[in-house]
């Protein structure tokens, strides 16, 4: 925990943060892997939701370079498998996220992102 | 396509999450199920018309409220009846006549069957002239003969007395007993690596999940996870799962290990758990919607977990801007937070579900209410444009319930993110609140659900309970 694939739906959400607001730079990372049910139709079902750009960013941030740069148009077996990887089995147990726009750190601890406001950063 | 009459024979609990659990079970596994009005829910067991044995099993093999289903040979209110019926069914048992060992059961419902009569009625079906051995640990076939009594028939009486008195009689041969039921007891919260005080039973758990259409490879949230009694359920069903809580304590307890993590690897569902983050619903990082399968969810009723959100009692005022407050330490850092009404919590969270549901669906949640003050209009103070209300089950605890409410995302539009800013229903006034309903000056229906939090602290007693104040 935190995979790729939630770091890849969650954006900065602080007052008036509404835009460059997203990928959440991810620092300091403590990384895990563990594995976890491999679902061909879940990944071909869960692609069109990916920010393809983040997800490179941030796998490369923590140093997986597996994937291709470019949004695949077809994913093949092998392919399929890399993605599984890279979006569910690689676990962020500690470290920081960093919104690009505002500079607001959420961090992670014991795999749980801490993705609570401050007070002035709700109105 | 011809069909076979299948018999349910249902759990002695939930009465009314019978039917819906049947429904969700079989669109689940997407077979045709029409029942229209077959089962009565107040009733133990159900005759069901399927295509194919495969689809009663299927039932039987994931229904929580399924003891065991039978091939129906025959139903009536008479013996009779059942006989001359049993004797036109004999294509469907005759294959079992010569050489296949058999055991019989005759049970009551609602009235107990002495020995000597269960011996009278096994003797009845002679006809039927099995002639292979009778083994009452490992028969190769057991015949159920079932005989149906009214509620409140129960009494004491002689024995012989009453004995006919019986509203139907069932007989046919057992398929399976029902192999979710035990279920209860894997997920059994006491036997749980972790739990706390908010956390939700086994077998409601585990109807919620059934109701989620919970399968392998389907993405489902619970965005009021607490110690995550509903996560393990519909992990255990093969989904994917998303928690968030507003109180990361909730989650973590007080090992390093979060706690939710421990109790998942308790079930063999730890890596289904794709992840927990702390934040407030209605202050929440979702970068686009249109992602879940399905939403499960036990929401805050402020009874024993406060429902609360991000926010200050007294909105501030505009021009006195709030010093930055340096966050040194963000983990011990706690915001301030507000009250959340009932009605304007769940109106936010069918808002929420239409965003971020995938067209198609679900809605799984509570909705607590006061019983006699419940009427079906309060939904509609709940639900908003393309949200459908297809299943609706009353636990009842006496002067309160609560009532799970299943709501299909009934379109494919998207809606944009909601802004949580959903009004609490006008309060009921404070006299004549039953005259209220049919007066034209106040159009305003008021859901009982509306301040359960008061009423449930003041005993649910009416305002004219109250005495002179
Ligand atoms: C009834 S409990 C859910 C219990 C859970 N089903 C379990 O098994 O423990 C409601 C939860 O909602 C959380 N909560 C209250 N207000 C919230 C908000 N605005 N956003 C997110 N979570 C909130 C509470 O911290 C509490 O854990
Ligand atoms: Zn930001």
């Amino acid at each position: 925990m935190v995979r790729l694939i939630t770091h890849n739906l969650l954006a900065c959400h602080a007052k008036g943060c509404t835009t460059n607001n997203f990928p959440l730079k991810l620092t300091d990372v403590k990384l895990a892997l563990r594995e976890a049910d491999f679902n061909p139709d879940f990944l071909r079902g869960f692609l069109p939701r990916v920010e393809w750009d983040a997800l490179i960013q941030a796998s490369r941030e923590i140093g997986d370079t597996s994937l291709p740069v470019e949004r695949p148009e077809m994913l093949d077996d092998d392919l399929l498998r890399q993605l599984h990887h890279v979006l569910l089995e690689i676990h962020i147990d500690e470290g920081s996220m960093t919104c690009p726009n505002c500079g607001h750190v959420y961090p992670i601890s014991n795999g749980i992102p801490n993705m609570l406001l401050a007070e002035h950063e709700i109105w | 396509m011809p069909s076979q009459q299948y018999l349910i024979v249902f759990a002695q609990a939930h009465e009314d999450f019978r039917v819906p659990e049947l429904l969700s079970i079989a669109e689940l596994y997407g077979f045709p199920l029409n029942i229209e009005n077959d089962i009565d829910p107040s009733r133990p067991f159900g005759v069901l018309d399927l295509e194919k044995e495969e689809h009663v099993r299927l039932l039987a093999r994931r229904c929580i409220l399924i003891k065991s289903v039978y091939e129906l040979y025959a139903k009536g209110c008479t013996y009779e009846d059942v006989h001359r019926q049993n004797r036109a069914s004999r294509h469907l048992w005759e294959k079992y006549i010569p050489n296949t060992s058999f055991k019989f059961v005759v049970n009551g419902y609602n009235h107990s069957i002495s020995k000597a009569r269960q011996r009278q009625v096994i003797e009845d079906f002679s006809y039927m002239g099995f002639m292979g051995t009778i083994d009452l640990l490992n028969p190769e076939v057991t015949l159920g003969c079932f005989e149906e009594y009214p509620n409140g028939h129960r009494t004491v009486r002689l024995e012989h007395k009453g004995a006919s008195e019986f509203r139907d009689v069932f007989f046919g041969r057992l398929l399976e007993q029902g192999s979710a039921r035990p279920l209860i007891q894997t997920f059994d919260v006491k036997k749980r690596q972790y739990f706390g005080n908010t956390s939700m039973e086994a077998e409601i758990s585990l109807l919620m999940a059934n109701q989620t259409l919970a399968s392998p490879g389907k993405l489902i949230y619970d965005p009021f996870i607490g110690t995550g009694s509903m996560a393990y359920t519909t992990a255990h069903f093969g989904a994917f799962v998303f928690g968030s809580d507003i109180d990361g304590r909730q989650m973590r307890g007080k090992e390093a290990q979060p706690g939710i993590m421990r109790a998942a690897a308790q079930y063999g569902v730890r890596q289904r758990i794709l992840d927990l983050c702390t934040f407030d619903i209605t202050r929440n990082p979702w970068r686009c919607g249109g992602l879940f399968d399905a939403i499960i969810t036990d929401p805050p009723y402020g009874v024993r977990a406060g429902a609360k959100r991000l926010g200050r009692k007294k909105e501030r005022v505009a021009d006195s801007p709030l010093p930055p407050q340096p966050r040194t330490d963000v983990q011990q850092y706690v915001p301030p937070t507000k009250p959340y009404e009932l009605s304007a919590l769940a109106a936010d969270l069918v808002i929420l579900a239409r965003y971020l549901l995938k067209p198609g669906g679900r809605l799984v949640f509570f909705l607590p209410t006061v019983i006699d003050e419940y009427k079906e209009l309060d939904l509609d103070s709940v639900l908003c444009d393309g949200m459908q209300v297809i299943a609706n089950s009353l636990q009842d605890f006496g002067a309160w319930g609560r009532r799970l409410i299943t709501i299909r995302k009934a379109t494919s539009r998207s809606y944009p993110p909601p802004t949580f800013d959903s009004q609490p229903v006008p309060p009921a006034l404070r006299d004549g609140d039953a005259e209220r309903e049919g007066n034209p000056s106040s159009p305003i229906h008021v859901p009982a659900h509306r301040d359960f939090r008061e009423k449930y602290f003041q005993g649910f007693k009416k305002p004219s309970d109250a005495g002179p104040s």
